[in-house]
Order: structure tokens, then C-alpha cells, then sequence
């Protein structure tokens, strides 16, 4: 399987910059996610390296080979959109089959090929079906086999789960993770989905107004978010004012430590699952603590959520599974390690 | 049309509507069987002998076998020149696309009448009048911008990336059009081409201004003919003329029906 390689790929627009001088290495047989909110030029990203966009600036490179100026008939690369895009007048098998006839791949093959697709994504014996008397997740099924069948260089897909269910997301997630794991696929996958961008990547692209906020696996950027946005974009985080006092920083005057603080106004971050429920007088020591009052407990479906208001403001605490949530109008104190809690400039409102 | 607000009184006024609009075409039907020498109706008694005459009538046989061949070769040519400008028009994206795109829906705006005296007037010095070609470029100005405009619609609603994914699977562009637009944009096609026959074999106005001697459509012929004479044969004509294009209409329709059915 090739290795794909972005340098300072540009892309504007008149004068908006979709995407700015994106620089990405996907290696060999990994798999990659451009994380995102919508509008932030992931799309546009694929969309260059599939050749179905020219980029303004920049080289996009397939094992060492420049590509940035073939056409997308002759990238090899199997692309998965989010509509499908199925050809609605062809049989499912003559969809998944379209890729090979271009190729010049004789009947027999063919047709092996195409079966073996098939059963590669469950839908054996609906070949002869057309795409619109499938269901959505069928539909996405077969274009998921139709990209796969041309053994593409690079696997492509573009929110390819965002009109499916979420019953049917989690599973087509760990679906498609298994046979690009099994068949080594190199990926990538455009998502503005976290929890698809976690599962089903090995490496995560935080995309942030056309470049590169932070790279690095699911747990480096939840747990050591490089910037405000990726901090807020990526999972959940309780933002609470800091003030400067002469020689360090306190959340509404009780003193906090922080590492790398930066200049300017700064706000504390600390992810909910990262806050302890204290009682209200406890010691805690080589923590960092608030006192407050519980003013919600919710269950979230599998977890709890417990908000507490304290002088520096709103908390939201999730407790770890088993633990008794406190009672919701109670006095209670909440703390963190200081090595969990990160500072960031605070944005201007 | 729900039928809650059809009240009797809207229901008479369509059937009175319909009266008024087919009441000519019954009319010029009962008239083609007449037994008469003159146009008088009721007739006084039924035979097929206007029939019977029209075939053996040779300038008005030579008209239509002009017409028809005028009217295939002037479709021919509105699909293979109006369906690429109408997808260039639907999909590209350059500078002057809305200019372009108005410039081809111009001729709808004149008057054919000012349009054939202009061709006239054009083709003379270029011998052009009462040729096979002149008549062809005379109705393309009268067909083109219709399926210039049906087909643009038609690829509009075509989704990009429908076709963006045969590009990706390794089709070229023209294996794309071939294999993935054209089939798609296939009711849409054949609506154009039947609109383009038929426009074309009906022009009369253009056809009156590029007629000659040797070159002369069926509509000409026919207005050559009533000038002369007023006997039943034309109303002959006449039913056999709607009953070709109720075929070509229906044909198109079942076509298309299925067309869609099979498509989408």
C-alpha cells in the first residue's frame, strides 16, 4: 500500500482561503482523520487529493510520485461520498463492477471480483438489485465495494456515516475499520465526528480555517490539546476565567497552578471526566480545588453528569461509572491534579 | 388538482374550455371523410376518395418526404450541437456562462416573422435559399434554443457527484458521459429530440421565406395548396398530421415513462 504525502496544499476561493498551505504525511496502510467543523476545508482537502478539485498551490504525492496535476481517472483512488453517488441506473453489481470495466478487467474476473466485494461488505445475492431499492445503509455498503473492488491506491471518504442512523453508524464504523485494517487500506477520512474520527483512525488532523490545528493519536490530542480550539472542538471541557495574581494565577481567589501559561487573558480548561467530587471541607492534597453547590445531576444514557455551581463558575463533573452522584442541591467541593488542567488565551468575545 | 375545490361550475367551464380548443380538430376530421368537391360541413355524404387523392398528389407527397427528411436531419443537429452547449452551459463554470446562456435562448424572443426575413436576407447573397442547407440552419435557429434550454435543465438536475465518482473509478470524461450522463440524461434527450422534429417539420413562417422551386416543405406546400383550391384534401392532411404527432407525443411519453421507471 502507497504512502500519501500533502506539502503546503492551497486552496482559495476569490478571497476566502479554504484551505492553507496543509502539509500531511499518511503512511503506508494507516489510516488518517481530518477532523473538523464543517466549513474549515477538510472537503476541499480530499476533494485536491482525489483530483476532483485543482489545488491553487502545493504537491500532493503517492509513494513519492507527483500527482497534484493528474486527473482524478487516473489517481486510482477509491472515493466514498457522502451521498453514495451510486449510479441509480445500474444493477448494485454493475456499480460495484464500474471501476473494473475502465480497467479492462475481463468478464470472468470481473465478476469474481465484484462478488468478492460484495461479500467483503455482506450483500451477497442483491448484485441484481438497483441502488434505490436498497436501504441507506446498504446503499452506503455498495459504495463502500465499489471503491474497495479497484483495490485503490488510497481509500477516500468524505463523511461517508453522516446519513446513516446512529445504530447503523457504529456499526458501519467498526465495519469499515476492520476491512481497512484487514486489508491495510492507507486512509483517509474526512469527519466532523469525533467519536468516528477516534474509532476508526490511527492518527487524528484537528482542522481548524484551512490548516492543521494539532496531529497525533486520539489520546495525545484529548488529553494534550495544543490550542483553544482543539480543546473545544475535541470532547468536552469546563472553561473557567483565570485571573493574574502577582506571582501566579486564581480562579476566583483561590490559587491554581498551571504549565505553560500564555500571555494575555487565559482561561482554564479541564476535561469533566478530569474533575473529582470532594466533600465540601475534605483536604485534598497536590489538588487544585473549588467549593460549590450541586445544582443538577443528569444521566447521560451510560454516564453521569454532575453540575456544580462555584464561584469561578459552572463545573460539569462526570463522575467514574459506580460511584454514588451526589444529591443535587448540596454543599460539595470539586478538585484536579494541575497537571490535568491546561491554560489558553482567552478569545475575544 | 385536489378535486375538493373543482366545483361544477369550474368543471363546465373546462369542458367548455376543451370544446372551444378541439371543437376545430373534430371538425377537420369528419371533413377528411367527406364524399363533397367542396369544404362544406356537414358533409353531405362519407368516402375515403380525399385520401386517396392526397397520395397521388405530387407536389404536396414531395413536400412531406422534404419535410421529413429536413425535420431529421435539423434534430440530429440540435442534439449533437445543443446538448454539449447545454451541458458546458449546466456544469462548466467560466467567465460569460450567464451571458452565453441567454445569448442561446435569444432567438425564442424574436418573431419568426422578422427571423426569416432576416435569414432571407442573410442567405441570399450565399445562395443559400431554397437548398436543404439553408432550410436546416433556418430551422436549427428555431429548435436549438429549445434544446439548448430543456437540456440544460435536464443536466442541472444531474447530481456532480454522481459523476465525480465515475471520474474517481477511472473513466475518463467522454467514458463519463457515455456511460453515466447521457444514460441519465436519456427522458430528458428524448423529449428534445421529439420537440426538435416536431418544431422543425411544423415551421411554416422561416419555411415560407427559404421555399423555392425545388426546396419546399410540407407546410409551404400546403399553403401553396388552400391558396389555390378549397376541397377536402387538406383536411386529410390535416387528420393524418395530428395523428403523427399524437404518436410521436405519446411514443415519447411511454419512452420516457419507462426511461424513468428503469432509471431512477
Amino acid at each position: 500500500m502507497p504512502s500519501l504525502s500533502i506539502q503546503g496544499l492551497t486552496k482559495r476561493y476569490g478571497a476566502t482561503v479554504a484551505v492553507d498551505g496543509l502539509s500531511l504525511d499518511v503512511g503506508a496502510g494507516e489510516a488518517v482523520a481530518l477532523l473538523g467543523p464543517s466549513g474549515c476545508g477538510k472537503t476541499t482537502t480530499l476533494r485536491m487529493v482525489a483530483g476532483l478539485i485543482e489545488p491553487g498551490d502545493g504537491s500532493i504525492r503517492l509513494d513519492g510520485v507527483d500527482i497534484t496535476r493528474q486527473p482524478a481517472y487516473r489517481r486510482g483512488m477509491g472515493y466514498v461520498f457522502q451521498s453514495y453517488a451510486l449510479f441509480p441506473h445500474m444493477s448494485v453489481s454493475a456499480n460495484v463492477g464500474f471501476g473494473l470495466d475502465e480497467r479492462g478487467v475481463g468478464r470472468a474476473e470481473r465478476d469474481q471480483r465484484v462478488s468478492q466485494a460484495l461479500d467483503l461488505v455482506r450483500l451477497q445475492g442483491l448484485g441484481h438489485r438497483k441502488p434505490k431499492e436498497l436501504s441507506g445503509g446498504q446503499q452506503q455498503r455498495v459504495a463502500l465495494a465499489r471503491a474497495l473492488v479497484i483495490k485503490p491506491a488510497v481509500l477516500l471518504l468524505d463523511e461517508s456515516l453522516s446519513n446513516l442512523d446512529s445504530k447503523l453508524r457504529d456499526a458501519m464504523r467498526q465495519e469499515i475499520r476492520d476491512i481497512q485494517r484487514a486489508l491495510s487500506i492507507t486512509t483517509l477520512f474526512v469527519t466532523h465526528d469525533q467519536i468516528e474520527a477516534f474509532t476508526m483512525c490511527d492518527r487524528i488532523a484537528v482542522m481548524e480555517k484551512g490548516r492543521i490545528a494539532q496531529i497525533g493519536s486520539a489520546r495525545d490530542i484529548y488529553d494534550d490539546p495544543v490550542s483553544r480550539f482543539v480543546a473545544q472542538f475535541v470532547g468536552r471541557a469546563n472553561v473557567l476565567p483565570l485571573t493574574r495574581t502577582g506571582d501566579g494565577l486564581s480562579l476566583a481567589g483561590a490559587p491554581v497552578s498551571v504549565s505553560s501559561v500564555p500571555t494575555g487573558d487565559v482561561d482554564l480548561f479541564i476535561r469533566p471526566q478530569l474533575v473529582k467530587l470532594l466533600a465540601p471541607s475534605e483536604p485534598a492534597s497536590g489538588l487544585d480545588r473549588l467549593t460549590g453547590k450541586v445544582t443538577r445531576v443528569s444521566f447521560v444514557g451510560e454516564r453521569v453528569e454532575v453540575v456544580v455551581d462555584t464561584a469561578a463558575g459552572r463545573i460539569i463533573v462526570e463522575p467514574p461509572a459506580g460511584t454514588t452522584p451526589p444529591d443535587e442541591g448540596a454543599d460539595i467541593g470539586v478538585g484536579w491534579r494541575p497537571a490535568d488542567a491546561r491554560a489558553f488565551r482567552r478569545e475575544d468575545a | 388538482m385536489t378535486g375538493v375545490g373543482a366545483g361544477p361550475v369550474l368543471k363546465v367551464f373546462a369542458a367548455l374550455v376543451y370544446a372551444f380548443l378541439l371543437s376545430p380538430v373534430l371538425i377537420v376530421i369528419v371533413i377528411s371523410f367527406s364524399a363533397d368537391s367542396f369544404i362544406v360541413f356537414p358533409p353531405t355524404g362519407l368516402s375515403l376518395q380525399w385520401y386517396g387523392r392526397l397520395f397521388g398528389h405530387p407536389a404536396l407527397m414531395a413536400g412531406l418526404q422534404f419535410s421529413l427528411v429536413i425535420a431529421v436531419i435539423v434534430s440530429v443537429l440540435s442534439l449533437a450541437l445543443g446538448v454539449p452547449a447545454a451541458y458546458a452551459l449546466a456544469k462548466g463554470n467560466f467567465r460569460g456562462r450567464e451571458a452565453l446562456a441567454n445569448l442561446f435562448l435569444a432567438p425564442i424572443l424574436l418573431p419568426t416573422l422578422v427571423l426569416g426575413l432576416a435569414l432571407l436576407l442573410f442567405f441570399q447573397p450565399l445562395r443559400l435559399t431554397a437548398t436543404i442547407p439553408g432550410l436546416v440552419l433556418g430551422h436549427l435557429c428555431v429548435t436549438l434554443p429549445f434544446v439548448v434550454r430543456m437540456m440544460t435543465t435536464a443536466f442541472a438536475t444531474l447530481p456532480d457527484e454522481v459523476e465525480a465518482a465515475a471520474a474517481t473509478l477511472g473513466a475518463p470524461p467522454w467514458r463519463v458521459a457515455q456511460r453515466v450522463t447521457l444514460p441519465l440524461a436519456m427522458p430528458g434527450l428524448l423529449a428534445a429530440a421529439a420537440l426538435s422534429f416536431l418544431l422543425s417539420f411544423d415551421e411554416t413562417v422561416i419555411s415560407l421565406f427559404l421555399s423555392g422551386p425545388r426546396a419546399s416543405t410540407l407546410p409551404v406546400e400546403m399553403v401553396r395548396y388552400v391558396e389555390g383550391r378549397t376541397d377536402p384534401m387538406i383536411a386529410a392532411l390535416s387528420v393524418l398530421l395530428i395523428a403523427g404527432t399524437l404518436v410521436i407525443v405519446i411514443a415519447v411519453e411511454k419512452l420516457v415513462g419507462v426511461t424513468r421507471a428503469i432509471g431512477r
